[in-house]
Parts: C-alpha cells; structure tokens; sequence
C-alpha cells in the first residue's frame, strides 16, 4: 500500500511537469485566444487540486481547509478565463 | 497518617494550580467545524492561520493583476515576452519537484525512517536555494535587459509578485534546515511530527502560489 503511494506520488510529479511544459508550449506558440485560457486556467486547476489532494494530503483530512484551497484554485484560474474576454 | 494525606492532597492542588486543564475548543465555532466532526488538520492550527493569511496577501496581488490587466491589455500582452521563459519553467519545476521531495519525507517519518527522511528534507532545502540562484539570475537578467520595476505596469506588478514569492521561499529554505536540526536532536518520530507536516503544508502552499504565478506572468499573452 505505501508502495503504491510512493509510485502514485512520481506520476503526479510527471504530470504537473508535463502540464507545466504542455502550458508553456500552448502560450508560446499560441496568441492567448480564448481558448488558449481556457485550456490553461483548467490545467492550473487540475494542478491546484493534485498538490491540494496528494502533496499537503488534504484529500482525506480536514474537509473545510479542503474547500477553502479548492475554493482558491476554481475562483483565480476562472478569472484568467474572464481576463481573456478584455 | 492524616497530616500526610493533607499534605498530598495540597500538593495535588498545587499541581492542578500550575497545570490547568486545557480546554481544546473556544466554544464559539460551530461543531461542524471541529476537528473531530471535520477531519484531520495536517501539521497544527497556527500553522494554517498563517497559510490562510498568506493566501489572502497573494490573493490580492492576484487582484491587482487582473485590474492592471483590464486597464492595461497591451502592455500586459507584449510583458511576458520580455522575460526569460525557459528560467521561469526552470523555477516551476524545481518547485514541484521540492514539493515531491517533501511529501516523501513526510512518507518517510511516518515510518519512523529519519535517515531517509532527512536526505529528501536535504533535497528539498536544495530545491529551494537552486529556485532562488535562479530567480536571482532572472532579475540580473532582466536589469541587463534594462527592466526595473518602474518599467512599465507589467514589470510593476511582475516584481511585486515573484519578489515576495521569493522572498517565502527563502525563508521557507531556511525553516527546513531548523527542521533537519530538529529531526536530528529526536524531535520527530512516526508517532510525533506535527512540526514536520507543518512545514510540508507550509511548503506545499509557496509551490500552489507559483502554480499560479507562472502562467499569470510568463504563460498568457
């Protein structure tokens, strides 16, 4: 089981660099059009919610520290997708 | 006999006087709210009074950004350009990685192996001074370029961001290392580590803020 864990913790680690480097090409190689934004505020999001879940291990703790992280990576990635309608 | 027991009973009495009982709840937050009916709070309670403070002080400089993004498309269009992507990228996966490294160190102590666990704090501690060299050497860059601060909105906001991130991660660094120094005197141990996990949170939460930080200021265009 800790096995597991430890194995599952690398493939985290991989996808938020592949995320990260996937999020570099798209703003490198795209003018940030509105679905550019959209793709990257969801990609933060998803990132958020790993390190929230299984870096600080909130997933299985406190239910309201839990909300409250997750609440800050919904509300600052939608308003990177409001910023791309200026 | 009797004088005995009433010197027992007013040391018993004394000793209570010294040590009250501690009382865990204030009584004034809802029980939903509690530990018990809420769950686990990874490291200890002050420890996240100061994280939830330092993600409201980020949470306005998000603000800020976003209002000076509004009156400011261009210029918030044509900074990201100006900057030095590749070191950027660099210091995200430092920080993710770091973040890793610390959360096996907490796998690690939690199985009472303190020889591990001190190499990926070490690890960890490394992580964090190669993201400050190379912050470090992205604004000696920029000032070649011939940015400042004042440069432009942008750049205003750009300083004002990664300066401060900078300067958590510097303390931070530091704070690991007063953890290594305590892990090596027995502080810690698969039974007691509140103190480690605090700053595993504590850490975790410099890595979400540049998690954001990085598209905000190197990403969207």
């Amino acid at each position: 089981m800790k096995a597991i864990k430890l194995i599952k913790l690398e493939w985290f680690l991989a996808a938020l660099i592949a995320i990260t480097l996937l999020n570099t090409f798209l703003g490198e190689q795209f003018s940030s059009t509105t679905l550019v934004c959209i793709l990257i505020a969801l990609t933060v999001t998803y990132k958020g919610f790993i390190v929230i879940d299984h870096f600080m291990e909130l997933k299985h703790a406190n239910k309201n520290l839990r909300f409250l992280m997750k609440c800050y990576f919904v509300i600052f990635p939608s308003l990177i997708i409001v910023s791309a309608f200026y | 006999m009797s004088s005995h027991l009433v010197e027992v009973d007013s040391a018993k009495r004394f000793n209570d006087m010294k040590t009250p009982p501690i009382n865990p709840s204030l009584g004034i937050f809802p029980k939903s709210w509690s530990e018990e009916s809420a769950g686990r709070i990874p490291g200890n309670i002050p420890i996240w009074v100061g994280i939830l403070s330092e993600l409201t002080e980020f949470a306005l400089f998000f603000v800020a950004y976003f209002i000076a993004k509004f009156y400011y498309p261009d210029i918030f269009s044509q900074g990201p350009q100006n900057l030095h992507t590749s070191l950027g990228v660099a210091n995200t996966i430092v920080l993710l990685t770091s973040s890793y490294f610390m959360a096996k160190a907490m796998s690690f102590i939690r199985i009472n192996d303190k020889v591990k666990c001190e190499g990926y704090l070490w690890l960890a501690f490394s992580c964090g001074c190669i993201y400050l060299i190379i912050k470090t050497w992205e604004f000696h860059w920029n000032t070649l370029q011939g940015f400042s601060a004042n440069t432009n909105e942008f750049f205003t906001v750009y300083y004002y961001m990664t300066f401060n991130h900078f300067i958590h991660v510097g303390w931070a660094s530091c704070a690991i290392l007063w953890v290594i120094f305590r892990l090596r005197r027995g502080a810690y141990s698969a039974q007691e580590n509140s103190g480690l996990e605090a700053l595993a949170v504590y850490w975790h939460m410099i890595d979400l803020m540049w998690i954001l930080i990085f598209p905000l200021v190197y990403v969207l265009r």
